[in-house]
């Protein structure tokens, strides 16, 4: 038992689970993940493409394999964290005693060097604790922790950001202005309006969105765009995607009934199911020929300059190709659909989720970088300074520290 | 102003010749002139990059150009601040030619200036791209000293000389800078893209890559602070860990298309 517990939390083990991790990770990166199966077979070829989604690689990152190492890596960094921290709760005190025993091995010619080299060390914010017949002088303790903390920290950051990646309730929403969203607890979310660009023209993809609470006692309105989700209670509503929708009004001149239909995609539009248009798309502009002939441009990542219909009229089950512009109305028996400019509007992502699980992947982070700060350039170091001359313990090269005690001793005597 | 640029990039190129020369003949002299030169070109190329920053009206590092360029001189900036640290020449030695092939690689991309897009509009932006900056600039000239130290050990020269013990080592701890500054890119980034895209990671091709090398440089850690690897070893692992980082900064936009394809801009 012993034996594979120190096993599970060798160096060898845990070396050997992150070059796992980096040989899985370069086969996502550079097989097409989550892709249909087709796209595959065209890809690879079928006994190839077969093989590939068998083993799981064209979703590699969600196969079972892909977890467990996860987990073992995590029991691995647990166990070291352990052992670690057994290692260097005493370890400073161990280097204290280490300096205290220690024989020095640079001499000082006289009493100036001892003044010069203990004057530099308190400058530098050494630690001072007086001993017999020397002076020790201490820093960087904490470094101790460094190693501990960094492997703590990788081992929080998996907990928590696998927790978060995991337990989010998402939903993908589009939204026409002047629309109200009911969430499942009775939250309400209304778009007050969007836009693609900004008043000078640059592209924006801003929503302007109410939410409120079940009871509306409580209600945020904020403009939203990429980076700026909008937080409400335990909701962030992201502006993920956008669209353009035609707006067709509808009016039925025997009743005077009348409706505004918001078009995204192909439909059949009429009362009676024999007249009516069928809408086809929407263009966001088109070219026209010295011919009167049009050519169509398919899309565009700004809002429509010269928005056109393409239509088929119906009558009586007959029907004609025609190009609507917006102000225009076509009459079919009883009803006249009227062409209205088109609608800009959202695609937004409805998240659920968690703050403190947030709270402790963002301390997770901020822990890793403090202690990785630690580990590397807080090494801890001892210097036993007596009469004789000093001695520098650390477990790690002090070399920059060597050369500058050098240097200071050499210039005792020259500056007083 | 594209001018100051093209100048920097001539001038890098120069003194990295001199360097070299003058470090093969042991010519003081000539390395004296090539940090001149070096710093002469450090200027232009700083002068480029204000002027583009202000004409541009942000940060001049939103695309692959002005990346590359804030990476070369990342590795400039660094060098010359090892070597006041230092005063070693292999340190400049290492510097330059990264510097310039780094730069060279940005005059090969589109250069004019265009407007930031949305999803780089965001307070993240500075932190997660400068570090990405200064990180592959310590990760170049380490390996860059990795180089040095390997054409000094086919020269003839001892691992055991104090030098190369010094390259050596000095090759390490700037591996340790790089790889506490990629810790802080691709948190700032997690960070930033939970903001923008609503997932903190989602396995894009550019994340990957990070967090590959990420891998790479944390098993060259274990390596070296406990197997005790030192010297040949550390020196080729530098080198080979430096073409996952092109990679991740230039292979993934040209070959890899993602949530970060806009960096290829």
């Amino acid at each position: 038992m012993k034996r594979i517990l120190s096993f599970f939390r060798s160096m060898t083990f845990g070396m050997i689970l992150l070059a796992a991790v980096m040989a899985l990770s370069l086969a996502g990166s550079l097989i097409p993940q989550q892709e249909e199966a087709m796209k595959y077979v065209n890809a690879y070829g079928a006994q190839t493409a077969a093989l590939l989604m068998g083993l799981g690689f064209t979703d590699i990152f969600h196969t079972w394999y892909f977890y467990a190492l996860e987990i073992l890596l995590c029991l691995n960094l647990l166990l070291c964290s352990i052992l670690r921290f057994g290692r260097t709760r005493k370890a400073g005190e161990r280097l204290k005693q280490q300096a205290i025993k220690a024989a020095c091995d640079q001499p000082f010619a006289d009493e100036s060097q001892f003044q010069k080299i203990t004057a530099y060390l308190s400058g530098q914010r050494y630690r001072k604790t007086e001993s017999e017949n020397a002076v020790l002088y201490s820093k960087h303790f904490m470094g101790f922790y460094g190693s501990f903390l960094v492997h703590l920290s990788i081992l929080l950051v998996l907990l928590f950001g696998s927790l978060v990646l995991m337990t989010p309730q998402v939903t993908d929403q589009t939204v026409m202005p002047g629309e109200t969203l009911t969430l499942s607890d009775g939250t309400t979310v209304t778009c007050e309006s969007f836009h693609i660009q900004d008043e000078s023209g640059k592209l924006d993809y801003a929503s302007v969105l109410t939410a409120a609470s079940p009871d509306g006692k409580q209600s945020k309105t904020q403009e939203i765009r990429v980076n700026e989700p909008l937080r409400f209670g335990s909701y962030k509503i992201y502006q993920q995607t956008y669209g353009t929708a035609g707006r067709i009004q509808i009016r039925n001149n025997s009743n005077g009934a009348e409706e505004i239909q918001y078009m995204t995609e192909p439909a059949f539009l009429a009362i009676d199911q024999r007249n009516g248009i069928y809408f086809e798309a929407l263009y966001p502009g088109y070219f026209r020929d010295e011919d009167g002939n049009f050519t169509l441009i398919t899309s565009t990542d700004r809002s429509y300059p010269d928005p056109v219909y393409r239509i088929q009229s119906i009558t009586d089950g007959m029907s004609a190709a025609v190009l609507a512009f917006p102000g225009e109305e076509i009459n079919i028996g009883d009803i006249t659909f009227s062409f209205l400019s088109p609608a800009e509007y959202p695609g937004l992502r409805i998240k659920r989720v968690s703050g403190w699980l947030y709270g402790g992947l963002y301390f997770s982070f901020g822990l890793m970088v403090a202690a990785l700060y630690l580990c590397f350039f807080a090494i801890p170091v001892a210097v036993k300074a007596a009469k004789e001359g000093y001695v520098i313990c650390s477990p790690k090269n002090q070399e920059g520290l060597a050369l500058a005690l050098e240097a200071e001793k050499s210039q005792a005597g020259k500056n007083p | 102003m594209e001018i100051c640029f093209f100048a920097a990039l001539i001038v890098y190129f120069a003194a990295s010749v001199l360097q070299f020369i003058g470090s093969a003949l042991k010519k003081d002299g000539l390395n004296k002139i090539a940090r001149v030169a070096f710093g002469l070109g450090f200027l232009l190329h700083t002068g480029y990059t204000v002027w583009r920053g202000f004409t541009a009206g942000r940060l001049p590092l939103a695309n692959q150009f002005e990346f590359a360029s804030g990476f070369a001189w990342a590795i400039a900036a660094l060098g010359f601040f090892l070597y006041w640290k230092l005063r070693q020449e292999w340190v400049m030695t290492a510097a330059m030619p990264m510097a310039f092939l780094i730069l060279s690689y940005a005059a090969f991309q589109p250069m004019q200036i265009k407007d930031i897009m949305p999803a780089l509009r965001s307070t993240w932006f500075a932190l997660h791209i400068g570090s990405a900056a200064f990180s592959y600039a310590a990760f170049a000239i380490s390996a860059g000293l990795g180089v040095v130290y390997l054409v000094q050990l086919k020269k003839g020269k001892s691992a055991d000389d104090p030098r190369m013990k010094q390259m050596d080592y000095l090759g390490y701890r700037i591996v340790c800078l790089g790889f506490l500054l990629l810790t802080v890119v691709i948190f700032s980034g997690a960070i930033w893209a939970e903001q923008a895209w609503s997932s903190w990671w989602s396995w894009d091709p550019k994340e990957t890559w990070a967090l590959i090398t990420w891998i790479f440089y944390a098993i060259y850690l274990h390596q070296r602070l406990r197997l005790k690897w030192q010297g040949r070893r550390m020196a080729w692992l530098a080198v080979i860990a430096f073409v996952l980082v092109i990679f991740t900064f230039a292979g993934v936009n040209l070959l890899l298309p993602g949530l970060h394809s806009y960096a290829g801009l």
